[in-house]
């Protein structure tokens, strides 16, 4: 236990406990309303009554204990654990490369991880959990990609540059996927609505093949947090205390795969996340890496699960996909940031 | 005293530059780089040679040269005739516009912002011009012909980038990335409006996603086809100022060019033929990028090579579609993946080159 919060001290207790308990309210309120809203004929009214009888052995409104238990709730878990992946793997990655723009999503790694998943259903897999370690297989590649490119001369000292061969990277990852796409139907047919991101039509047994990878990645940042708190100080600094940047860099990425990867398997590919959310969290808390960490845990599925509610809501009864609303949402925070007078360096 | 051939114009005209006669008798002089008369040329015999080989190959029948001539003059048999005139053709001289279009937009987009990666693709212009066209084809409420709404979507979308770029200018790298997001807005508002459409409207719709010569509408070819002559002669016009206005603001507007007035026609030039060649085929952004690097690394190094860009285009669009044909027979690759991944790695080379230049 000790050794717990060691690894987890975070600077000025109280503020961030506060902070923490206001923003997990907010994301307990928002995870009600989800299960409150959808788009069909289940109501609010009905839906709270469903769930007020959940315990009760009374004559429930099946319908509605359906819809709730059913299709809403295990949308709900896996926006939850969707977006607190994909948050906490974009502080990561922000932190490891010293960039504020660096967002899993423009920088190719869930492209790389899309089109793993591609062209592992091109090759005949369909089982759940090959795809999830494919999936992380791929975010790998994609991250060791983007990693290779800030390494050469002269771009790793510029975020901007960095984040154009991202995108350009995902651009043409995502060519390629359409290429296949287009070369197999039955891949096509099978991955069609995956591949545009959306948390509707999921299970809960997609989620469960994520649990042993996502809890490697959870141990993984809690030993991290501090080395990397360290190597914000400069890698000369990180090296007096005692770590070992290359090391630390090394693990960050895998990190950051196993958990973009995750979340791209269970949801598709969903860009901009990773960029909103550690913007927030560094807003509210500062620029400390764990206090960011810490506040990415409920800020990321509180957007995941927001945005989530919006695209059930615009247009019912059909439903947008998930990732055009978090692009409308991240875009203008991506524009906001760049037109900074001085980019924020972490 | 010297001798009018010792004139610094008479010693250049020798080596580098050509003095073309306007008339039998007339005393005017059209001053040509040899170099770029050259590869204009050489780019002009490989257009011809490309769209004769376009004419030719295809998944029905790869026909003989001298029936593919008689095919196309309207004496052959008719179902070559049909085959030439009706299918193929028009997707030769759709893709020679479109090609010539993008390219062309992308020329002078990458002088004006000085960054040879500001290809209109990367700002975002092809992303609004697609929202545009998808929103008339979709039919939500407004009803402008798709080539009037692409021209406006691509006016939106640049109106938008380089009006939220302020500050930070148009030179740098933030530039680009702004654009994108400015484009990741628009690709978002698309799949919106192709998820709220019933499936018949979405795939009419489709081409417009990827990229393609397969839709090529009529009214949208000719209007494009009727554009682009005047915006290729604009742009000649300008060609002048426009190099000069690579070097700086300061040394433009001593040499007496309007450097604004200049700009805003080029740009204005840009996202004309931008929105136009969407509404015939699609988002094919990187042919914009692809065209003028061919050309330029063609043409004298001095030049912005306008003529050169645009047939660099033509040929690179022509080419992209003929690949696609053939790479996977029976069926196509649409020319905006094809061009995607030729155009992908190119651009990640220019980007991560240390060596590279950005400016054109």
């Amino acid at each position: 236990m000790r050794v717990l919060t060691h690894c987890l001290s975070f600077g000025k207790p109280r503020s961030l406990i506060g902070l923490w308990l206001g923003l997990s309210g907010l994301l307990a309120a928002i995870a009600l309303l989800s299960l409150l809203y959808g788009a069909g004929d289940v109501g609010p009214a009905r839906a709270w009554q469903a769930l007020q009888d959940l315990g009760a052995a009374a004559s429930y409104d099946s319908e509605a204990h359906f819809v709730i238990a059913e299709l809403r709730a295990p949308r709900l878990w896996i926006g939850l654990v969707v977006g607190a992946a994909l948050g906490i793997a974009g502080a990561l990655l922000q932190a490891v490369t010293r960039n504020p723009l660096a967002e899993p999503g423009l920088l190719g790694v869930s492209a790389g991880a899309a089109f793993a998943v591609t062209l592992a259903i091109l090759w005949g897999a369909d089982t759940a959990t090959l795809r999830v370690s494919v999936a992380q297989l791929g975010a790998l590649g994609g991250c060791l990609c983007v990693l290779a490119a800030a390494r050469l001369q002269g771009i790793g000292s510029d975020p901007i540059r960095l984040i154009l061969a991202g995108a350009i990277l995902s651009g043409l990852l995502h060519s390629l996927s359409s290429l296949i796409l287009l070369y197999d139907q039955h891949t096509a047919d099978e991955i069609r609505f995956w591949v545009v991101g959306s948390l509707a039509g999921r299970q809960l047994d997609d989620l469960v093949p994520l649990f042993p990878t996502l809890g490697v990645a959870t141990l993984l940042t809690i030993l991290l947090a501090r080395p990397l708190a360290a190597l914000a100080l400069g890698e000369h600094v990180a090296i007096g205390l005692g770590h070992h940047p290359r090391v630390v860099r090394l693990l960050v990425i895998v990190v950051v795969a196993l958990l973009v990867g995750g979340a791209t398997a269970a949801a598709g590919p969903i860009a901009f996340v990773g960029l909103v959310v550690p913007f927030a969290a560094r807003a509210l808390a500062g620029p400390d890496i764990r206090r960011t960490l810490w506040l990415c845990l409920p800020l990321g599925p509180i957007v995941v699960v927001s945005a989530d509610i919006v695209s059930r809501l615009v247009v019912p009864p059909s439903e947008l996909p998930l990732g055009v609303l978090t692009a409308l949402i991240g875009a203008p925070v991506l524009i906001g940031v760049v037109r900074g007078r001085r980019l924020p360096t972490l | 005293m010297t001798s009018p051939a010792d004139t610094p114009n008479a010693v250049r005209q020798d080596k580098y530059y050509l003095a073309l006669p306007l008339g039998q008798r007339s005393p005017l002089r059209v001053i040509v780089d040899k170099r770029n008369l050259l590869a204009n040329l050489l780019l002009l015999g490989l257009l011809i040679l490309l769209a004769g080989a376009s004419l030719n190959i295809g998944s029905a029948a790869s026909l003989s040269l001298p029936a593919t001539l008689r095919a196309l003059l309207g004496d052959g048999s008719p179902l070559d005739t049909f085959v030439i005139q009706e299918l193929r053709l028009p997707r030769v001289i759709a893709g020679i516009v479109t090609g010539g279009a993008f390219a062309l937009a992308g020329c002078l987009m990458q002088t004006v912002a000085r960054n040879r990666l500001a290809t209109p693709g990367i700002v975002g212009l092809d992303n609004g011009a697609t929202a545009f066209a998808v929103a008339s084809v979709v039919g939500t409420g407004i009803s402008l012909a798709p080539p009037a709404m692409a021209l406006t979507g691509a006016a939106v979308a640049a109106a938008l980038t380089f009006g939220l770029t302020g500050r930070i200018g148009v030179r740098g790298y933030r530039f680009l990335v702004a654009g994108i997001g400015v484009g990741a807005v628009f690709g978002a508002l698309t799949q919106l409006m192709l998820t709220r459409v019933s499936i018949d409207a979405a795939n009419a719709a489709y081409p417009w996603t990827v990229g393609s010569l397969n839709a090529r509408p009529d009214h949208a070819v000719l209007s494009l086809s009727l554009a682009l002559p005047p915006a290729l002669l604009a742009g000649i016009w300008l060609t002048r100022s426009l190099t000069v206005l690579r070097l700086s603001d300061a040394v433009a507007i001593s040499l007496g060019i309007a450097a604004g007035r200049c700009r805003m026609a080029a740009l204005s030039v840009a996202v004309i033929l931008t929105g136009l060649a969407v509404a015939v085929a699609g988002p094919v952004g990187m042919v914009a990028l692809i065209g003028p690097e061919f050309a330029r690394q063609l043409s004298a190094k001095n030049t912005v090579p306008v003529v050169g860009a645009t047939l660099a285009g033509a040929v690179v669009m022509v080419a992209a579609d003929l690949l696609g044909r053939m790479l996977l027979a029976p069926i196509e690759i649409p020319v905006g993946i094809v061009t995607a991944l030729i155009g992908s790695p190119l651009l990640l080379w220019i980007l991560l080159n240390p060596n590279a230049r950005t400016a054109p």
